[in-house]
């Protein structure tokens, strides 16, 4: 189909606006491969140059650096995993089984999107801390399973999928578990996988609980491993670093994002839908 | 016949195994920020190899680590500077807190109260650390119930950084040709007058965006003026005549064009640097990264000098506070690990010379008076302030009243709010602080 003018001032804009979106990126590259004592007399110049690699050196070279990544990977996996397990099982309950008090649960649930995590925080780290579990992947991945916004979504999604397809099922012979492996499961892949990526991405991401729960460097997420490394005066004088620090943590994700992205898009573009 | 040899060898070697069992490794942790280093100084013990506040106070671990010798060995945890007193706190609810943790003068107060460190005097005595040659200040600060709670390691103090080149175009230099110094609020507006007409450039550059630094330079003012904005008493006096008229000051540096309100950390130093500015307000971390900074011949700051904060109204006094050791609490303790613990901070105590060479004042006299202190660049040129620094009374949640005292000084400048406004503010909202405080 022709392009139109108005799609053509359209994408114009659109390309201005990936433009100043990504100018910032660019700065923070450019400070990345420069030497930190350049950065105390300037910061200025956002297209990257390598006036040096020491930086992502010393970050690659970091005797610690390959256990917070798998710690991160672990962490953001077991996560991811077991959210989408619950979300799911959860959702499809809360959209298609009607058993006793389901509104009164599914309500209790909700309520858990009103109550900010600095809330729990301290509750939270004495109840690990009774259990003497504190610095293991428990204490890591298992407080972030118990998420409400998993469950509203895939409640929501499950409740759209046309009744027919279950009936369908079930005049097979199918049984609930059956289901929801056979029919309904692979019905919510798109919504399965923004879940799913967006899960991965604040798991890879936290900082607050991870650093708080973590007291062992082996068990440091990436974000809190880099962030222990850093001096007291990290944005200024370790400004490099601190910039290289923030490219390395990132890359995984960004990575993630090229090859899923079509996915996460159509995900949004079905909850936008409704 | 048998028994006759077996004996004597079975307690030789019950002998062996006991002395053996006595020099069985210790290990100690150490939790601490500065950053982690760990990787690039491995286990360099060659002190003189030893840059920055990491590398300083890695190589001395490792030191201590190669060369003590009764099997102790210490393990370095950091963490992020932002969030390690969170960190901190979290290993106490958790009852597992380090063996040895690094702490601010401004925080020792919120664990004392709570009982949660150790009284070290009597065993600062029993080691060898000797408490009269703290410098007063830093004895201040690592004191509480009249009892010592923690190594001092440094006093860390607002001074001025000064590009002398910019003071000799403005004319303001002595009989010596050296930058002169204000001597009251009303010079000081005057040379700065004398500084835009002649130069064209700020007298101040001050880390002003939501940054502390205005507000430890008010402080400074307040007592120089003989008063103080918190007492120990636990009594916010942010009212007051000094109070005002040190507010008084900050704003007409910014409205007169003598300083930028707009300058964050890094950009008042940039600004000095690039010669934008003649005095940056900043502590005594900055001198060796200005120095340097002098050295490179892109800068136009070539000429630097560091001078103790200016007398401006009658009584000396600065801004401080202290990096000192603690010794935390702990459930169950183990006294192999606290005499461990001890004699690492004596090692950290006899080497205090070589923590100063970061920039920061040492916690010991003859530390500060040696020869060798007084050869690293600047340190002559304000060794005085070691002598006029104060800090804030010893005051649970005090770091609570400094954080509300930025937000509302900060406002005056940056939005506008008008100053008796926000110190009534300020008065009101630091006296409910104070109010769950308990003191020493």
């Amino acid at each position: 189909m022709p392009r139109t003018f108005g799609d053509r001032l359209i994408l114009i804009l659109m390309i201005g606006v990936a433009i100043v979106w990504v100018i910032p990126m660019l700065w923070v590259l450019a400070m990345a491969l420069k030497p930190n004592e350049m950065l105390v007399s300037s910061t200025r110049g956002i297209l990257p140059w390598p006036h040096t690699l020491e930086h992502f050196a010393t970050l690659i070279r970091g005797s610690m650096t390959p256990r917070w990544l798998l710690n991160s990977v672990i962490v953001a996996l077991g996560m991811t995993v077991l959210t989408l397990t619950l979300s799911s099982l959860a959702g499809y309950a809360f959209a298609r089984i009607d058993f006793p008090g389901r509104r009164l649960v599914f309500v209790l649930v909700m309520a858990g999107l009103m109550i900010p995590e600095q809330a729990i925080l301290v509750p939270l780290h004495a109840m690990i801390a009774g259990w003497e579990l504190h610095s293991t992947y428990f204490s890591l991945i298992a407080p972030r399973v118990a998420g409400p916004v998993g469950v509203f979504m895939m409640t929501q999604f499950f409740k759209a999928v046309p009744r027919e397809l279950e009936e369908a099922a079930q005049l097979d012979n199918a049984g609930r578990l059956k289901i929801f492996w056979s029919v309904m499961l692979p019905l919510s892949r798109p919504a399965l996988t923004t879940l799913g990526i967006f899960t991965f991405l604040f798991a890879w991401n936290d900082y607050l609980w991870p650093v708080i729960t973590t007291s062992q460097p082996e068990m440091y997420t990436l974000t809190v491993g880099l962030g222990s490394l850093q001096g007291n005066f990290a944005q200024t004088e370790g400004l490099g670093f601190l910039m290289a620090s923030a490219v390395f943590a990132s890359f995984p994700m960004l990575c993630l994002y090229v090859v899923f992205q079509k996915y996460i898009i159509r995900g949004i573009a079905l909850g936008g839908g409704k | 016949m048998k028994h006759k040899t077996l004996l004597p060898a079975v307690a030789l070697l019950a002998t062996v195994l006991g002395s053996t069992s006595a020099l069985a490794a210790t290990e100690i942790t150490l939790f601490r920020f500065f950053g982690g280093c760990s990787d690039q100084y491995g286990t360099v013990t060659d002190l003189s190899k030893a840059v920055g506040e990491c590398g300083i106070v890695q190589v001395l671990t490792n030191k201590f680590n190669a060369e003590n010798k009764e099997g102790i060995t210490v393990k370095t945890v950091t963490a992020e500077w932002g969030v390690y007193y969170d960190r901190l706190s979290a290993t106490f609810a958790g009852s597992t807190p380090p063996d040895i943790a690094v702490m601010h003068r401004s925080v020792l107060p919120n664990f004392v109260v709570r009982d949660l460190v150790t009284p070290l005097g009597k065993s600062f005595a029993e080691t060898g650390i000797d408490a009269a040659d703290f410098l007063p200040v830093a004895r201040d600060a690592v004191t509480a119930k009249g009892e010592i709670y923690a190594l001092p390691f440094d006093v860390h103090a607002l001074v001025w950084h000064v590009n002398a080149d910019l003071f000799t175009k403005a004319g303001l230099v002595d009989e010596k040709g050296q930058p002169k110094m204000p001597t009251s609020a009303a010079e000081l507006m005057q040379h700065a007058e004398q500084m835009k007409a002649k130069t064209g450039k700020l007298y101040f550059a001050i880390p002003s965006a939501n940054d502390p630094m205005p507000t430890w330079q008010y402080l400074s003012w307040v007592w120089q003026q003989g008063s103080n904005a918190i007492t120990a008493e636990k009594t916010a006096q942010l009212e007051s005549k000094e109070s005002k008229e040190a507010l008084r000051l900050l704003n007409s540096l910014y409205s007169s064009g003598y300083a930028s309100s707009k300058h964050d950390y890094a950009g008042a130093q940039q600004a000095f640097i690039h010669g934008e500015a003649a005095v940056l307000v900043n502590g005594t971390w900055g001198v060796d990264t200005y120095e340097a900074q002098s050295k490179d011949p892109k800068n136009a700051l070539k000429k630097y000098v560091v001078r103790d904060m200016p007398n401006l109204y009658g009584q000396e006094g600065v801004w401080s506070d202290s990096h000192m050791w603690v010794v935390p609490k702990q459930s169950k303790p183990d006294p192999a690990k606290q005499k461990a613990a001890l004699s690492f901070l004596k090692f950290l105590n006899d080497n205090n010379y070589h923590w100063a060479r970061t920039g920061q004042l040492p916690a010991r006299t003859s530390v500060l008076k040696s020869a060798e202190l007084q050869a690293l660049p600047h340190r002559a040129e304000y060794t005085k302030t070691a002598s006029i620094a104060k800090a804030v009374p010893a005051i649970e949640n005090q770091r609570a009243v400094q954080d509300l005292l930025v937000n509302e000084l900060n406002s005056t400048w940056l939005v506008g709010k008008k100053p008796d406004q926000a110190l009534s503010d300020a008065q009101r909202r630091a006296t409910q602080i104070l109010r769950r405080s308990r003191g020493k």
